[in-house]
């Protein structure tokens, strides 16, 4: 027992070495691969962060998470389209993610396991179909292209560079906001609830409201990052709310690391960076995407960052 | 011109001037579906096109020898992943121009990065008509086709030919929409009718039987079909089990490239009427290059990957007459140029809302008893000159920007 | 809408509701079992109708034998991937079960259209109806195409050959048993595992059969059971996860439902199975046969 001191001092430094590298990996990434692609990483990053809050922290397994980052996708893209600024936009992409998740959440938290996946797949459906007829706002399958993105604060967010900046001080803003919700008690009960539902209940909890607050708060971080998204490219497509979208945001958590938090900001960059270097090979992109994910289901569920986790503490 | 007056013009002109490239090289990046479900029709043939028209411009002209380079990148069929695309070999590979893009909503979004980075975009595979309408941009041409010359093309030749009465139908979505409006307005043109009135159809969709018996049971002469790639083979496969061909119903078909009728066979679309700008034995000089390419790809050509053949061949062209691969200067030598290649005849280049415009023909599939030749697929039923094919400037929305 | 339409809409229906039939069928015979969401299932339902595809391009295998033989080969290969994969998976979260028979899904329909393509030459493969059910029977109302009318009595006749060997027979006694309570089954000697392998690869089978089924009439191409394989999961929770004759009346009636309303505004179609999907659950959370799911 003596040693635990030593041991937490031990933790909380190798914590805060983690972070600073993670943290300068992020400021030079864009001097390494291609801005946008840097600005993708972060967007995706920040996806798979709000999702594995419901996988891995409340064991939700949500297979319609592009609802949320399409539903904010286009709304950014319409309020860009109308000559917002970029914080409204990314303000209101959001908020209609959070407005969308209400109902959805209202009846899909009420399922349990497989359940659960399935309904958030069909309202991800239902939205996806809405994307495609309500082609005055999205375009339908043409999409919208040439948003304005008008600059602020002496930055020109024509310039790839300073887009990717500000999105990094709005990622770090959204990754500490997921960051408070983890370690705060209400992070703790939702742990609690995932864990053993029944003893949640007897102390007093009601698990379904906690699932539901942790699935909206899930749903508008997602709306966030699908803001990002969209202010990165200047371009929106049906891809946002497609079923791929939503089954390639699990493999980026699964890869990263469910129930690390920011491991999957590792996946995520994995993926796209995958993703990437397919596009000069004449690989097929299907084929190998769908073998790694089912090598990572296999052998490597605990994902880079849980792997690395495990190997630290075995040394420790 | 003919050919050798054209060549040796070209030859001279690289030769007389020295010209001013930038990185001293031209390089031409073919941003395609190479691995999705576009990748058969345009894909790795398509690059495998735009090196050959690559290779064939530095052998005519010999001050470029060494100096034009083809890049192929995979879009993935994605918007997202397109804009990233063409952006990054832009900045990054010095790319001068973009050719085919398939997906309308990957083309548009190229062509909106290529606009702020002013580089010139020859989009072949992708068909929407905002290409020429309200995303128009000094930068983008659009070269094989459009949703209003498939359209137009065939919904008046069939028209004309007979079929007088029609029953539509089309997936319910923006090409759909629009190639269902441009349709009716042909066949009204052209003095047809249509006797109910088109059906919009869930999309994606597998099952049309609903259709198909509503058809038997209008019994127009041609059942108008508006549905494309997998949702069209669905379409056809289904329309010969209904046995409507036995019954006097025609098939007109709004899109149709050469890879859905090898899906089916060809006796499943024996018959069938669509539009399209090129095929492989189109005439003698179609055939050459045709072969030329089999030689070196291992199959027959697409008429999107000759298009994008000749779309790079142009562009080249182009930076020859304006001695440079600055975009501003492409464009102006592009813009108002006349010219006839093995692809595009009797071709004029609308500067207003840079529309290609080229003759192009409607067809009828041929079965396989009709059939001379291995792919041997459409007989001409009528050709269309390239002043009629396409939008007329008065209906473009085009404010070029 | 006029009472002919109404019954044409119906027969339509029934032919879609043929194919989540037997794709629910095989959804639910294995996650009663197995606890697994097949994602998969789509993917294998496409391989089964190009394995009768290329059966015949190598063999020259028609459609009678193919009927047969397709099945037996996807089957298969669904009980190397349960022995090889899925059994690694068992006593962990089933959500990775559902993540790893999604992996394989996009693996398979890559791998395929490239087979399609380099072996074959084609995005989508030719298939065409067996001779003896060519052209059209008349039903009173409307010349119907005879195969579509095979098609409806051929699944009738699998779902409830299936639905008599699980509920009315020894073998059937057995797997009921080893889906209840596995480690009491275990007891009395039966060997579990073996029974999970043999089940899953029968699910799998039956999703083959409805592919070798669907190749005369629809596209056979890579993709074809991606769209396809949503539709059927929203059947599936409707009926309730595992309940074997919820989930083949389900389709039917799915089928139909769906039929009559795009007949109504066609553009709902795709949507409508979702709307009613979500209604279901507003009602009975555990599907419309289901019993509450324990985790």
């Amino acid at each position: 027992m003596t040693a635990l001191p030593v041991t937490r001092d031990r933790a909380r430094r190798g914590a805060a070495l983690v972070v600073a590298a993670a943290a300068l990996i992020l400021l030079i990434l864009p001097h390494v691969v291609y801005p946008v692609l840097a600005l993708d990483i972060l967007a995706f990053g920040l996806f798979a962060v709000a999702f594995d809050l419901m996988f891995g922290f409340a064991g939700l397994l949500s297979f319609g998470h592009a609802a949320f980052w399409g539903t904010s996708a286009y709304t950014t893209a319409w309020l860009l389209g109308h000559g917002q600024s970029v914080p409204v936009a990314l303000l209101g992409g959001t908020l209609t993610a959070l407005v969308v998740a209400v109902p959805v959440g209202f009846l899909s938290v009420r399922s349990i396991g497989i359940y659960f996946s399935m309904i958030t797949l069909a309202f991800a459906q239902m939205l996806s179909f809405l994307a495609l007829q309500w082609t005055d706002v999205t375009g339908g399958e043409n999409g919208l292209q040439g948003l304005a993105r008008p600059g602020l604060l002496g930055l020109d967010f024509t310039n790839s560079m300073h887009r990717y900046y500000f999105a990094l001080v709005v990622f770090a803003l959204g990754c500490c906001a997921a960051y408070r919700v983890v370690r705060s008690p209400f992070g703790k009960t939702l742990v609690a609830v995932r864990d053993n539902e029944t003893r949640a209940r007897s102390v007093g909890y009601s698990p379904t409201r906690f699932k539901l607050t942790a699935f909206l708060i899930s749903a508008a971080l997602s709306g966030l990052a699908g803001s990002l998204f969209v202010f990165g490219h200047g371009v929106v497509s049906l891809e946002v709310v497609n079923w791929r979208t939503s089954g390639e945001v699990v493999m980026m958590t699964l890869l990263g690391g469910t129930g690390t938090l920011f491991g999957p900001v590792a996946g995520a960059a994995i993926v796209l960076l995958l993703r990437d270097v397919l596009t000069t090979a004449s690989l097929p992109v299907g084929v190998v995407t769908g073998l790694v994910f089912v090598l990572a289901v296999l052998f490597f569920r605990r994902g880079v960052v849980g792997t690395l986790q495990g190997f630290l503490k075995a040394r420790r | 011109m003919n050919k050798t007056v054209l060549t040796l013009t070209l030859a001279l002109t690289g030769l007389a001037g020295a010209q001013k490239l930038s990185d001293n090289v031209v390089r031409v990046g073919v941003l395609t579906d190479l691995s999705g479900v576009y990748s058969e029709l345009a894909g790795p043939g398509s690059v495998k096109a735009a090196q050959m028209a690559a290779d064939d411009f530095m052998k005519a002209n010999k001050a470029y020898a060494g100096k034009v380079q083809v890049v192929g990148v995979d879009h993935q069929n994605k918007a997202d992943v397109a804009s990233n695309k063409a952006a990054e070999m832009i900045d990054r590979q010095n790319v001068d121009a973009i050719v085919d893009l398939p997906t309308s909503s990957a083309a548009l979004a190229a062509s909106e990065v290529d606009r702020q980075k002013k580089t010139v975009t020859m989009v072949v595979t992708g068909g929407t008509t905002a290409l020429t309408n309200e995303s128009c941009s000094r930068y983008t041409f659009h070269y094989a086709y459009d949703n209003f010359m498939l359209a137009n093309g065939t919904g008046t030749a069939v028209t004309k030919r007979g079929g007088s009465s029609w029953y539509i139908i089309y997936p319910n979505y923006a090409f759909g929409q629009d190639l269902n409006r441009q349709m009716t307005a042909a066949v009204q043109e052209a003095g047809g009718k249509l006797v109910a009135p088109s059906d919009a159809t869930p999309f994606p969709n597998t099952d049309f039987s609903t259709y198909l018996l509503k058809a038997q049971s209008l019994r127009p002469k041609v059942f108008g079909t508006m549905q494309a790639g997998a949702d069209l083979v669905n379409v056809v496969k289904q329309y010969n089990e209904f046995g409507l061909r036995k019954q006097g119903i025609g098939l007109g078909i709004g899109l149709l490239f050469e890879t859905d009728v090898a899906a089916l066979g060809q006796d499943a679309f024996a018959g069938a009427l669509a539009t399209v700008p090129w095929f492989w034995n189109l005439d003698e000089r179609s055939r050459e290059w045709a072969a030329k390419f089999e030689k070196a790809f291992g199959k027959k050509p697409t008429w999107a990957q000759a298009g994008v053949y000749s779309a790079t061949m142009q562009y080249l062209n182009a930076v020859a007459r304006a001695k440079t691969d600055n975009s501003d200067a492409v464009v102006k030598a592009l813009e108002n140029y006349r010219f006839s290649d093995f692809f595009a005849r009797s071709a004029y280049i609308r500067p207003q809302d840079h529309r290609v415009l080229l003759d192009v023909y409607t067809v009828q599939v041929k079965s396989k008893a009709e059939s001379k030749e291995a792919g041997d697929l459409f007989k001409i039923v009528s050709r269309i000159p390239a002043n009629r094919a396409f939008m007329p400037l008065s209906e473009s929305k085009c404010q070029m920007k | 809408m006029n009472a002919q339409l109404m019954l044409i809409q119906v027969f339509n229906g029934l032919v879609n509701g043929a194919f989540f039939a037997l794709l629910s069928l095989g959804l639910a015979v294995i996650f009663g079992l197995l606890r697994i969401v097949n994602f998969a299932h789509g993917a294998l339902y496409m391989l089964g109708a190009f394995v009768a595809f290329a059966l015949g391009q190598a063999f020259g295998l028609g459609f009678w034998p193919a009927l047969l033989v397709a099945p037996v080969v996807v089957g298969l290969l669904g009980v190397a991937l349960e022995r090889g994969l899925l059994r690694r998976l068992y006593g962990l979260d089933p959500s990775y079960n559902l993540l790893l028979t999604f992996g394989l899904t996009l693996l398979i329909q890559d791998a395929i259209k490239q087979v399609m393509l380099t072996r074959y030459a084609v995005s989508s493969a030719p298939y065409t109806i067996p001779e003896a059910l060519v052209g059209a029977t008349n039903l009173g109302f409307v010349f119907f195409p005879t195969y579509r009318l095979f098609v409806i009595g051929f699944a009738v006749v699998v779902c409830a050959a299936t639905w008599f060997v699980i509920e009315r027979t020894r073998v059937g006694a057995v797997i009921r048993a080893a889906t209840e309570n596995p480690t009491v089954t275990q007891a009395f000697g039966i060997d579990v595992g073996r029974w999970v392998t043999i089940v899953f690869g029968f699910g799998v089978a039956l999703a083959a059969l409805a592919g070798v089924l669907a190749a005369p009439i629809y596209s056979v191409e890579p993709y074809m059971g991606s769209e396809l394989i949503i539709v059927t999961f929203a059947v599936v929770v409707i009926g309730g996860m595992g309940s074997i004759l919820g989930s083949v009346v389900t389709g039917f009636a799915v089928g139909v439902l769906v039929a009559l309303g795009s007949a109504l505004y066609p553009p709902i179609a795709n949507t409508l199975v979702f709307v009613l999907m979500a209604l279901v659950l507003l009602l009975r959370p555990n599907g419309l046969f289901g019993l509450p799911e324990t985790k």
